[in-house]
């Protein structure tokens, strides 16, 4: 599996990338990591450089840490958000992908709620950054097992509650909860397909719905959850 | 008698505690224990420690005496009240009994029927309100000094003595009432105001100098005695600022720490497991230490109690240093199941085969739902189908299946997604989650 994505990586056309993270190593350390078809075009360390660069270069993706040191990031959000907040009006072709090393849900939802397409840790191989940056790239949401998780705590799946109608903001679908269930036991999306007998393109469908109701859902509970679990 | 001996005596700070081992009957007591008779003649006055009543009036001395002597109370509280006549020395004698003499053995805390707070009250009104009339019976009058310097002062004395009892006595009884104590310090500032004021408009009256020192030192003496009355709740008041401070201090400084080395320390961790790949032993390593840092970063966090989740995530942190694999560890609905039940052990049996036969990365999947807890290992090796497994094997067939089934639940072996790996699926009704914890 691992090797026929590598090859489909090598058949995409080259995605230009932002790196924002205030540390230099892992900068330079993911940039030799990421795959050939991915071209680096800027990098950032805080806030206000990452605000800058981004609506300078428009790169396709900004690989954005979590937690960035800025000079007015306000009391209650984090330094990943703020940049998506300030710099998404600025370039609506720009997708943001979060990176963190923390795992607090508070975080992570924080900046999905703000407007990243998705979450992977820090400790991710080159080759699944790469993979997500693609992902990304082309209009789906990326799901780590651990945010797939928190999703069906946070929307009461775990109890039973149950979407009725297609467009309600504030539980996920039956089919939404299949599909989450299994990424959060690990499988790939082709693998939740065949799991699934559907199509790739509408797993990802049911993904970037999920995704969407993380952003708009009014549910309380999203953050009481993620106040409550620390540990995503 | 008690309580007028009780009154003059308030200001002695703490006599409550029973200090010392009853000094006056220590003789007695250690005689007759030494002579064995003890148990035999329990009731001998003579033999017998003195002891304060448990419920008693005032403060117990009167009637631990008049016990002890085998004398009626009121002789023993008029023969304080005459020998106090003789220079105080009934006066001390009591506050000497009430120092030393412990309470009568027991349980229960001493309750005191009398309401001593008000009684000083009332005798700080009695030496005070002549004084205050006194003074001001007419315009430019002061009184010599001698005629009201002693009585202010007892009065005085006995406001702030209502203060102390009813802050260091009287709060541990609650039969009292939540406002007592709050009621006694406002009678007992408003005395000790009235006589300040007093006092203030007679300095400004006094025409020689020793009505000039008088007053100014009674007024005075009145300030300090409100400073003594609300001393205890600014004490107090100042300690829990204190604690409070302190306590912000360490978060602050514990959040700092956090901080840093979460900047510092973890992105450094997950830069080597990044580079050194996945399964590598420097990058289990940095993982193990990552999760060492982690636990004690947010050690406030976790729940103490031992569910299925936090073990399972030990579990897998523990296989991780023998074995080249990672576990993603996600749990979703509460967690009500513990961490000894069968359900637990299954689970771990399934990651450890995990750990041995596939390595690389396994997912665990724990959700507990109102039906049923469900556990999922999934890992990516080279797969394994139970039909291929000698008879004699009891790993998978008993520790995971067989055990499943006999708890009532049900346990499944198959091959992972497009046929990558092995999904071991364990299921358990939540009706007999209950039972199982009672057991385990």
């Amino acid at each position: 599996m691992a090797e026929a994505s590598d090859r489909a990586l090598e058949a995409r056309p080259t995605v230009r990338v932002v790196v924002v993270d205030d540390h230099s190593i892992f900068r330079s350390g993911l940039k030799a990591d990421l795959a050939d078809s991915i071209e680096v075009v800027g990098e950032a360390h805080d806030v206000e450089s990452a605000v800058r660069v981004v609506t300078d270069v428009a790169p396709d993706v900004v690989l954005l840490d979590v937690h960035l040191p800025g000079l007015a990031v306000p009391a209650g959000t984090t330094g990943g958000a703020e940049v998506i907040r300030r710099a998404a009006p600025s370039v609506p072709g720009t997708r943001f992908l979060a990176l963190s090393v923390s795992d607090k849900a508070e975080d992570v939802v924080g900046v999905i709620r703000a407007g990243a397409r998705g979450y992977i840790t820090k400790g991710s191989s080159g080759a699944d950054v790469s993979r997500a940056v693609h992902a990304v790239a082309g209009g789906d949401a990326v799901f780590s097992p651990k945010l797939a998780g928190f999703v069906l705590d946070a929307f009461g799946a775990a109890v039973g509650e149950t979407a009725a109608a297609s467009d309600e903001l504030d539980r996920l679908s039956a089919r939404e909860q299949e599909v989450m269930r299994l990424i959060a036991r690990g499988y790939a999306y082709k693998e939740v397909a065949a799991e699934l007998f559907i199509s790739t393109k509408t797993v990802e469908t049911h993904v970037s719905a999920v995704l969407r109701k993380l952003q708009l859902s009014s549910r309380h509970e999203l953050t009481a959850w993620a106040n409550a679990r620390r540990l995503l | 008698m008690e309580t007028s001996g009780a009154a003059r005596a308030a200001d002695a700070p703490g006599p409550d505690v029973p200090a010392g081992s009853g000094v006056p009957a220590a003789g007695a007591g250690s005689t007759a224990s030494a002579d064995g008779t003890a148990e035999a003649a329990p009731t001998l006055p003579s033999e017998r420690r003195m002891t304060r009543p448990r419920a008693c009036v005032a403060t117990g001395v009167s009637a631990g005496l008049a016990e002890h002597l085998g004398w009626p109370v009121w002789i023993v509280r008029t023969a304080f009240i005459v020998a106090s006549l003789a220079a105080g020395a009934g006066l001390l004698l009591y506050l000497w009994l009430w120092a030393l003499t412990p309470w009568a053995p027991g349980d229960e805390r001493p309750s005191r029927s009398a309401p001593v707070a008000w009684i000083l009250i009332a005798a700080s009104t009695v030496c005070l309100v002549p004084v205050w009339l006194t003074q001001a019976s007419g315009p430019g009058y002061v009184a010599a000094v001698g005629t009201w310097f002693g009585p202010t002062l007892a009065g005085i004395g006995a406001a702030v003595a209502a203060g102390a009892w009813a802050t260091f006595i009287d709060r541990a009884e609650s039969i009292r009432g939540p406002r007592h104590e709050l009621t006694i310090r406002i009678a007992a500032t408003a005395m000790l105001s009235v006589t300040v004021l007093v006092f203030v408009v007679v300095l400004g009256q006094s025409t020689t100098t020793t009505k000039t020192f008088g007053a100014a030192f009674t007024a005075l003496a009145a300030l300090v005695g409100i400073a003594l009355v609300f001393a205890p709740t600014l004490i107090a008041q100042w300690r829990d600022l204190t604690a409070e401070r302190t306590r912000r201090i360490r978060e602050e400084e514990r959040s700092e720490i956090a901080a840093h080395l979460h900047d510092s320390v973890l992105q450094t961790l997950a830069l080597i497991q990044n580079r050194a790949g996945a399964t590598s032993e420097v990058a289990r390593i940095a993982r193990a230490q990552e999760r060492e840092l982690r636990d004690w970063l947010f050690a406030g966090d976790a729940p103490l109690d031992s569910n299925l989740a936090t073990d399972l995530r030990d579990y897998g942190g523990a296989l991780e240093i023998d074995y080249p694999v990672t576990f993603d560890v996600v749990v979703v609905g509460e967690s009500r199941e513990r961490a000894s039940g069968e359900l637990a052990a299954a689970a771990r049996e399934a990651m450890l085969n995990a750990a041995r036969h596939a390595g690389g990365e396994v997912s665990v999947y724990v959700e507990s739902s109102p039906e049923s807890v469900e556990v999922f290992v999934r890992d990516r090796g080279p797969g394994f189908a139970l039909a291929d497994v000698p008879g004699d094997r009891l790993g998978v067939r008993q520790s995971i299946i067989g055990r499943m089934r006999r708890v009532g639940g049900s346990g499944e072996v198959r091959p992972g997604a497009g046929g990558v790996g092995t999904e071991v699926r364990l299921r358990y009704p939540a009706e007999r989650v209950g039972s199982e914890n009672g057991r385990g």
